[in-house]
């Protein structure tokens, strides 16, 4: 058997397509994930018991079962309840309910990390819980939860390939549908897991970039900040 | 300024932290709170401005009922935004300093100014320039907390605490997470804002502060005010069995 990866050439303006789906997937479930786990952690630390409850439950079901399965139920057993999901939309939803459980659990961690003094000290100078969490609690928490978030995402990148089997045209999908028509695995494998490799690197790398813009005090403040804070009072700065 | 009537504060079954507190603050007055460990010090500046809520008893801060209204004879718990409100009137000094370590120096003075005043940045920026130089600090501006001795920390909280302006600062034992050599610096802080006139509520371990400082000295013991006074009649002439063997153990 011979392996000539110039075969692989004529391929690349479809196999780039397909990664800019895996992207759309990946990135449009990872902030839905997000957006909706940064509730389902307050949720989880509220003082009703009902509502931890109820993201507990949620958690241990979609965090406890595989993503492959909730793709499969959201396209192919959301019909019997009278929804029927294209299977981009499928996929979309299948991931978020997925991630989501994830992030919840990675955004509660870093929230519960910020020590309870800081959160005294800003209701002692008579702040309301919505101004702590965006002024006190959040920015902290990010620092801590910068690194298993990150962890996920490239994760759910990977996972994402799990979409190809309710027929979404992403990135091992299209590699699959090239290799069984030109019997070419070893190129078009290798190609797409170079791919991937690049997307999750890009990942690696904003990790790496986010990590030093949390570290606060070597960042420093912005000229901009700095300006307004001790040139305009005076000019000593 | 500050009147407690009959408080008390229960976390569990055994445990009572305070029983039956009766307090009044005269504006301008510094009050030194003393007592062993676990005496109650700390609930009872901790339910001052609500952090602790209350089992039973009264609090006001400058005639206002603190974390409840009072109607017909009813009494209700107020909402957090009023509860916030009538924090921002009562100044914090913690123990661990809590300043916020994502926030320069001179952020964390101005963070309440923008945020519950409302005041624009440059505006509060001003008064935080004037504080930090109050608190000699003028050279950390833009120093993060991590970058900050403890005296340092601490003093930066205090000037915190006098942004809002408060009616009334609570200390909770401000120099006890100190080194020795950075105690000195934290009083003289303390002491300039005595002499201008603020009411304090200080619990202290320092018994030369006391001296010094304080017009009222309280002995607190098992959630109970054991025994008050000046500092002269407490430090030189004690009544009870248990203030006695407190200082006994204290002023070696």
């Amino acid at each position: 058997m011979n392996i000539d990866f110039s075969m692989v050439i004529p391929y690349l303006p479809i196999l780039f397509k397909a990664a800019g789906m895996t992207i759309v997937i990946t990135v449009l479930s990872q902030a839905i994930g997000t957006f909706i786990g940064f509730f389902l952690a307050l949720g989880r630390m509220s003082r009703f018991a009902v509502l931890r409850g109820v993201v507990w439950t949620y958690v241990l079901i979609f965090r406890g079962t595989p993503m492959l399965l909730h793709l499969f139920f959201v396209y192919y057993a959301a019909p019997a309840f009278g929804l029927t999901l294209e299977p981009f939309p499928a996929a979309i939803v299948a991931m978020s309910l997925s991630t989501t459980a994830y992030n919840c659990e990675i955004l509660r961690t870093g929230l519960q990390a910020v020590h309870r003094g800081q959160i005294e000290a800003a209701q002692a100078v008579g702040m309301t819980w919505p101004r702590i969490l965006r002024t006190i609690v959040i920015p902290q928490a990010l620092r801590v939860c910068i690194v298993p978030y990150m962890t996920n995402f490239i994760s759910h990148t990977k996972g994402s390939s799990l979409a190809s089997v309710i027929t979404v045209p992403e990135l091992m999908l299209s590699a699959q549908m090239i290799y069984s028509s030109t019997y070419r695995a070893i190129e078009i494998l290798t190609a797409a897991g170079a791919i991937y490799l690049m997307l999750t690197s890009a990942l690696t790398l904003v990790q790496l970039w986010l990590e030093k813009w949390l570290r606060f005090d070597e960042r420093g403040l912005s000229q901009r900040r700095r300006r307004q804070l001790l040139l305009s009072a005076g000019g000593n700065g | 300024m500050i009147e407690v009537a009959g408080l008390s504060k229960r976390f569990s079954e055994s445990i009572l932290a305070l029983d039956g507190i009766d307090l009044t603050v005269q504006p301008g007055e510094v009050v030194c709170l003393i007592g062993p460990s676990g005496s109650g010090k700390s609930t009872l500046l901790r339910s001052i401005n609500f952090l602790e809520e209350p089992t039973g008893g009264v609090v006001r801060v400058a005639g206002k009922r603190v974390g409840f209204v009072e109607r017909n004879g009813r009494e209700r718990r107020l909402g957090a935004r009023e509860i916030a409100a009538q924090r921002a009137e009562i100044g914090m000094v913690f123990q661990l300093f809590y300043l916020w370590p994502h926030k320069t120096a001179l952020e964390n003075i101005i963070l309440g100014l923008v945020e519950v005043r409302g005041l624009s940045t440059a505006e509060a920026a001003r008064i935080g320039h004037e504080l930090m130089a109050k608190v000699e600090l003028s050279d950390k501006m833009d120093a993060y907390p991590e970058h900050l001795s403890g005296g340092q920390r601490q003093r930066v909280a205090i000037a915190r605490a006098l942004a809002m302006n408060p009616k009334v600062i609570l200390f909770d034992e401000p120099t006890s997470a100190l080194d020795p050599e950075l105690v000195g610096e934290v009083l003289a802080v303390m002491e300039k804002v005595a002499s201008e006139g603020m009411t304090m509520v200080v619990a202290t371990h320092e018994m030369g502060f006391a001296r010094r400082v304080a017009h009222r000295v309280v002995f607190m013991d098992q959630g109970k005010i054991v025994e008050q006074g000046t500092a002269e009649q407490i430090f030189g002439n004690p009544q009870h069995e248990r203030l006695k063997r407190f200082l006994d153990r204290i002023l070696v």
